[in-house]
């Protein structure tokens, strides 16, 4: 076996494909990522309201959504609230969080699942199976971010 | 036994090793996020689609029911020919989101697409109305349900591919950089200590000289 290390240093082209194919994965989780949030009440005003990615394709609300969400605020809230939500997955894998601008978002989570939630240092944290309820709500509206932490 | 990586014992190779074990590390963490995150979307996934197909069955039955009536009441010619005034392309809006890295298509049936309800409402009974009524939600039942079973395929692709990847890397890539980053110290410390033994033994000839 030692002398298989004093051999050539030479890479097998499945472990060159394997470090390519980790370097990839570290690429695509973030790829869904808005290159900028958009505005509740313009994007009810578009016809196709949509984003743009981080990669280049778009991503889609449903308009029922958008509804259910304009059905909670007024009309100031609407201008205010930016979409879509952001989910950050951290270190900790019992936990998520939301990030937020303001309370806007605290009042939105909270009346979707039905509990009281504090918004710390621009983010609310909640737990997964909050997390799996929210994601049932707001599909289109919410995105999953993998957290710089991890991410470098 | 992890397999060792064919790597040069030299300083610098350990170090390069190092990086990539923590690399390695770090993607796992990531993929393995990922891959809860996954499951957790395909089983959301998995529960719709099979309530969606439930609901589009029953609105299918009842459709079929309501269709039957209708021609048992106005005659086959009379409706076919009421209905043809009612056909109209569908409008649907097909786009795509992105969950966790996965790229899934997103459609919806647009609402100002042409009613089914432009026959003769004067020779026409409440039967057709109805029919048409439940034709429309049997309409959606179907694009939702097209939506549904295609994340469900594509989520389903998803995890198995990362499953591999996450196994790849438990079992083959972090145990083979780890024991070569072992072996590696060993024949660093195995080095050293001939070094050592070599010149205590100098040391000795120098002082019988």
């Amino acid at each position: 076996m030692p002398n298989s290390l004093q051999d050539k240093a030479n890479q097998s082209p499945y472990k060159k494909m394997l470090q390519n194919c980790l370097r990839g994965e570290l690429r695509i989780v973030n790829s869904g990522l808005p290159q900028s949030q958009k505005r509740l009440s313009s994007l009810l005003e578009e016809k196709y309201p949509h984003v743009v990615c981080n990669d280049g394709s778009t991503h889609f609300f449903k308009r029922n959504e958008l509804e259910y969400l304009a059905s909670m605020l007024d009309t100031d809230e609407q201008k205010a609230l930016p979409l879509p939500m952001l989910i950050e997955l951290g270190a900790n894998q019992a936990e998520a969080a939301v990030i937020c601008e303001g309370q806007l978002e605290a009042k939105i989570i909270s009346k979707a699942l039905d509990m009281p939630v504090t918004c710390e240092k621009r983010r609310i944290r909640i737990y997964r199976p909050q997390l799996a309820l929210l994601r049932r709500k707001f599909k289109t509206t919410t995105v999953y971010v993998f957290s710089p932490k991890i991410v470098t | 036994m992890p397999q060792l990586i064919r790597v040069r014992p030299t300083k610098i190779e350990l170090v390069k090793l190092k990086r990539r074990l923590s690399l390695a590390q770090r993607v796992q963490k990531i993929v393995k996020d990922r891959l809860s995150i996954l499951t957790m979307e395909f089983l959301h996934t998995a529960r719709d689609t099979a309530e969606a197909k439930r609901k589009l069955l029953d609105e299918f039955s009842k459709l079929y029911r309501a269709l039957s009536i209708a021609a048992g009441y106005h005659g086959y010619i009379a409706l076919e020919k009421e209905l043809i005034t009612t056909e109209s392309d569908l409008k649907i809006t097909a786009g795509s989101r992105n969950i966790a890295g996965v790229r899934i298509p997103s459609f919806e049936l647009m609402d100002n697409a042409k009613p089914m309800t432009e026959y003769n409402l004067v020779d026409t009974s409440s039967w057709v109305d109805n029919a048409a009524q439940l034709s429309e939600e049997s309409l959606r039942a179907i694009v939702e349900l097209a939506e549904l079973q295609r994340n469900f395929e594509l989520l389903a692709m998803e995890i198995n591919r990362t499953k591999r990847i996450t196994n790849a890397l438990e079992y083959i890539v972090i145990p083979g950089l780890q024991a070569t980053i072992n072996y590696l110290n060993m024949k660093f410390e195995e080095r050293d200590r001939e070094e050592k033994a070599r010149l205590k033994r100098v040391k000795v000839l120098v002082a019988q000289g």
